[in-house]
């Protein structure tokens, strides 16, 4: 009987335990959204990817200031505009309560994807990463609410501040623009913060190895300094890693410094002067013989990376994030960089222990002899604010969503949030951090003229041959150069084709876009009217006749091939200096027109 | 006294009851058959993609209007760009169908100009790895030009038309181009799309070489621009860089160029461009310092001593 009934259990038990573990998830689910759906409480929930020291404790004490305004605006009813509101909408909810859901970075994409998808979606949600863009785009058109209302009235929660008056978009530093999307021609979310990427260093250790308080912001100095550092010796008796990286970190190298050397080829291929290099543009430049892996400014790219690399951890590109923070964490290393998202997470690891110290990146004086001639100025930083949070359309509360997330675009709510954050206030004539003072955005600057992601085969090629280059001393830029050269030169053709049947795709995409932007038109009177088809005619102009012409031109370029001898965009014509010669000439050599 | 068979089945009193019914609920509140309604309904489905529910919502539109009204024209034009340009599903034929039923039934109207030009764009955007027929393209457009010459869609037409030559960055072309779009502006010196049709022009001179004709383009362009005051990374600085650009290097035109560098820097500091603007600047001012000292060197040999 026993042995009949282990048999029993055995053959069914492990029908058991997922029947347990599914009775248990589902009760554990069931009492968490009785908890949440109180009577009396509106419970809205926020998902992020944020686990930086600060963030999640910043959102909490946000939460609960909102949770007391809105208390007090409902209860006093009819007395302020918001609370007359709120009690016609919700006469028996007089509590708002907020939920975090926090994701981890790696699984946000997907997670987003079931969530929107099964209408299990929290309220709000943070936007961008995980995904590809245009998939996102997708999302935001379909689950998310359109806050272009919103983005040219007040915000409320400014009341009593000297941006009471000034609509939303007025008080943000960038204007708004993280927040609307071109392709939806829509403010699509609310974003919180700025970011910035600097060189942060263990200020002790510094003093200790070096007696230098402040690392110098010249290349050549910076570079002795890492050879003196990596001359002293822990207690274990081994050398002090100059710089902590990893494969994320060295992103943020290149985008920040190795970059700023590639500016010179925008004179000879941004082909439709619209101050940015596109992957097009580099291929055309290419195709025509206009630039090389001989060009200068691309060489010097290369052997800058390698010259600065060469201060990192051994094996560093097979680090990830975490192992170049411990390192720094641990004080084997001095310097790191990263962005302001992890300022507070190193401070709080620093604590007790070391200062952490903020500089700019070292850039070669113009009078370097090897990269003076190159070299014209810093990295420009856009300064669009960024964290985006979008209010999902099946929220059973868009309104107080929405209501929430102005509270954390407030002047003061803002400013408070960041400080928790330890990141860059989004919102105009805010106080930041001190740690943070350095971390104001280049706004006169240079940008990468060297976007080889063509396509997929294209683009993979060059990592791996990229990763070989940094993992391999030996590995020349020469040998960099004739093994992508062939490659580029035979296969890149085919993934050109690729992009132009993207392209198409993007135009066809466009056209679906300006149908209902045209239907808005049509069924609007008035001034409404007139705003929309001004809307309408200036999309058609931009994003599809101007864009169908550049490409045009783009593929002239191709079809015809090399002709390395033709005038940069940004180069004198004949004609133009004969004119300039001629002018001064008649002026006598004297003064300016 | 009977009346004829088949028209008498309802009693006189019944029948008046039942119009005045039906006329009541034609003046009530609108429900969700209502063709308006189900119009918003099918336009709001289709900008968020969900383009079955938008489909349905026009066939009900459609369905509930007779063929003769304003609404039944829009309701086909509705559905015929769902079809068109749904992702995925498309049906080009059938949309094709329903945009000449539109022109069929209502040619005098908005929809049908829209409809005109949209079996033109149907031509000249082809699905993915086909290439458009470009002559047959042009004649379509030349289509809603002759039967629309003053409608939006008609002036959209001629720019998308004239845009398909210039593509071929081809002096020939170019030339033809110039002289049609001249005529054009005398003929609609109002027309809403003046500014991309100068761009088209400054192109045209870029092509055959005409620097000074270019950089006038430039700035009429710039005249007659349009912002959309909605959009916030829509704005000047663009426009003063490509202005300052040619007048520099190609047309050595440096009063015009400074004019416009500045203009970039004052209006929009923290503009990408203002360090290359700032860089221009400096630039111009060193070459006619170049060109003077060159100037300078050479007066003193050519006035020489004997």
């Amino acid at each position: 009987m026993i042995g009949r009934a282990l048999g029993f259990l055995r053959g069914w038990f492990p029908l058991f335990v997922v029947a347990g573990v599914f009775l248990w998830s589902a009760a554990t689910i069931f009492s968490r959204r009785a908890e949440e759906d109180a009577d009396d409480t509106i419970t809205l929930r926020i998902g992020h990817w944020q686990l930086e020291a600060g963030v999640r404790d910043g959102l909490n004490a946000l939460a609960a200031d909102y949770q007391e305004v809105w208390h007090r605006q409902w209860e006093s009813g009819g007395a302020s505009a918001e609370g007359k509101v709120w009690r016609e909408l919700y006469p028996d909810k007089p509590k708002v309560r907020i939920v975090q859901d926090a994701i981890p970075e790696t699984t946000y994409g997907q997670w987003v994807s079931t969530q929107l998808m099964g209408g299990t979606a929290p309220d709000m949600m943070e936007i961008w990463l995980g995904l590809q863009y245009p998939m996102w785009v997708s999302y935001l058109n379909r689950y998310f609410v359109d806050l272009t209302p919103y983005a040219n009235r007040p915000n409320p929660h400014n009341a009593g501040t000297d941006f009471e008056k000034l609509p939303l978009r007025k008080t943000y530093k960038d204007g708004l623009r993280g927040a609307f999307v071109e392709e939806l021609q829509s403010y699509v979310n609310v974003p919180v913060s700025q970011f910035a990427v600097r060189i942060f260093y263990n200020r002790d250790l510094l003093r200790e190895l070096t007696g230098q308080e402040k690392p110098p912001t010249e290349y050549r100095a910076f570079l002795a300094l890492c050879e003196k550092i990596r001359s002293g010796r822990t207690a274990a008796g081994k050398p002090y890693v100059p710089i902590a990286s990893s494969a994320y970190h060295f992103t943020m190298w290149e985008y920040m410094l190795f970059d700023a050397l590639t500016y010179p080829a925008h004179t000879k291929i941004d082909f439709n002067r619209d101050a940015f290099i596109n992957n097009d543009e580099v291929y055309a430049g290419f195709r025509t013989g206009r630039v090389s892996f001989d060009f200068p400014a691309y060489r010097a790219k290369l052997v800058m990376s390698r010259e600065v690399a060469s201060y990192f951890q051994d094996g560093y590109t097979g680090l990830n994030r975490d192992d170049a923070v411990f390192l720094f964490a641990q004080q084997k290393a001095v310097f790191i960089t990263t962005g302001t998202w992890d300022a507070r997470s190193l401070q709080e690891q620093a604590k007790g222990k070391f200062t952490v110290g903020v500089a700019e990146f070292p850039l070669p004086l113009r009078t370097d002899p090897e990269f003076g001639g190159l070299i014209e100025g810093p990295i420009y930083e856009r300064p669009n604010t960024a964290a985006c949070f979008g209010v999902v359309r099946t929220s059973k509360y868009p309104d107080v969503a929405i209501d929430f997330l102005l509270f954390l675009a407030s002047k003061r709510g803002n400013e408070k949030l960041n400080r928790y954050f330890g990141w860059i206030p989004a919102i105009r004539d805010t106080q930041k951090d001190p740690l943070l003072e350095d971390f104001e955005p280049h706004l006169e600057g240079v940008y990468l003229a060297m976007n080889m992601n063509l396509w997929v085969e294209t683009y993979t090629k060059w990592l791996q041959v990229y990763a070989k280059y940094k993992a391999d001393p030996k590995y020349s830029i020469d040998d960099f150069a004739k093994e992508f050269g062939k490659f580029y030169q035979e296969r890149a053709p085919r993934d050109w084709d690729e992009l132009q049947k993207q392209w198409r795709d993007g135009t066809l995409t466009m056209e679906q876009f300006l149908a209902g932007a045209r239907s808005r038109a049509l069924v609007a009177r008035g001034a409404e009217a007139e705003g929309e088809w001004v809307r309408y005619r200036v999309m058609t102009a931009v994003r599809q006749v101007a864009l169908q012409l550049q490409h045009a031109r783009l593929l002239d370029l191709v079809e015809k091939g090399p002709d390395p001898g033709a005038i940069g965009p940004y180069e004198y014509t004949p004609h133009a200096l004969r004119n300039v010669r001629e002018r001064l000439a008649r002026q006598g050599g004297g003064g300016r027109p | 006294m009977a009346g004829k068979p088949g028209t008498t089945f309802l009693p006189p009193v019944m029948r008046l009851t039942l119009l005045v019914a039906l006329l009541a609920a034609g003046c009530g509140p609108r429900t969700a058959t209502d063709p308006v309604e189900q119009l918003r309904i099918g336009w709001n489905r289709f900008r968020v993609s969900e383009f079955d529910q938008a489909a349905a919502a026009f066939e009900k539109a459609r369905d509930s209007t007779l063929p003769d009204s304003p609404l039944h024209a829009q309701a086909l034009y509705g559905l015929a760009s769902t079809w068109h340009l749904r992702r995925p599903g498309d049906d080009r034929p059938h949309a094709k169908e329903l945009y000449e039923q539109v022109v069929e039934l209502a040619p005098k109207s908005d929809e049908a100009a829209w409809s005109l030009l949209a079996l033109a764009r149907l031509k000249h955007v082809p699905p993915v790895g086909q290439e458009p027929d470009l002559e047959e393209v042009r004649r379509a457009y030349q289509e809603v030009i002759d039967r629309f010459p003053g409608h939006l869609a008609g002036h959209e037409a001629f720019l998308h038309q004239q845009a398909t030559r210039v593509a071929a960055y081809r002096p020939e072309e170019a030339r033809q181009v110039l002289a049609t779009i001249d005529a054009f502006i005398r003929r609609y010196p109002d027309s809403r799309f003046l500014s991309p049709l100068y761009d088209l022009e400054s192109l045209c001179h870029f092509v055959l070489d005409e620097p000074e004709k270019r950089l006038a383009a430039e700035l009429e362009s710039l005249e007659s621009r349009e912002i959309d005051p909605t959009n916030p990374n829509m704005d000047n600085a663009a426009v003063y860089w490509t202005v300052a650009c040619v007048a520099q290097y190609e047309v050595g035109d440096f009063a015009t160029a400074r004019k416009f560098y500045k203009l970039l820097l004052e209006e929009y500091p923290a503009d990408v461009r203002s360090f290359g603007a700032k860089q221009a600047l400096k630039g111009m001012d060193e070459l006619e310092a170049k060109i003077r000292s060159e100037t300078a060197a050479r007066k003193p040999a050519a006035g020489g001593a004997p």
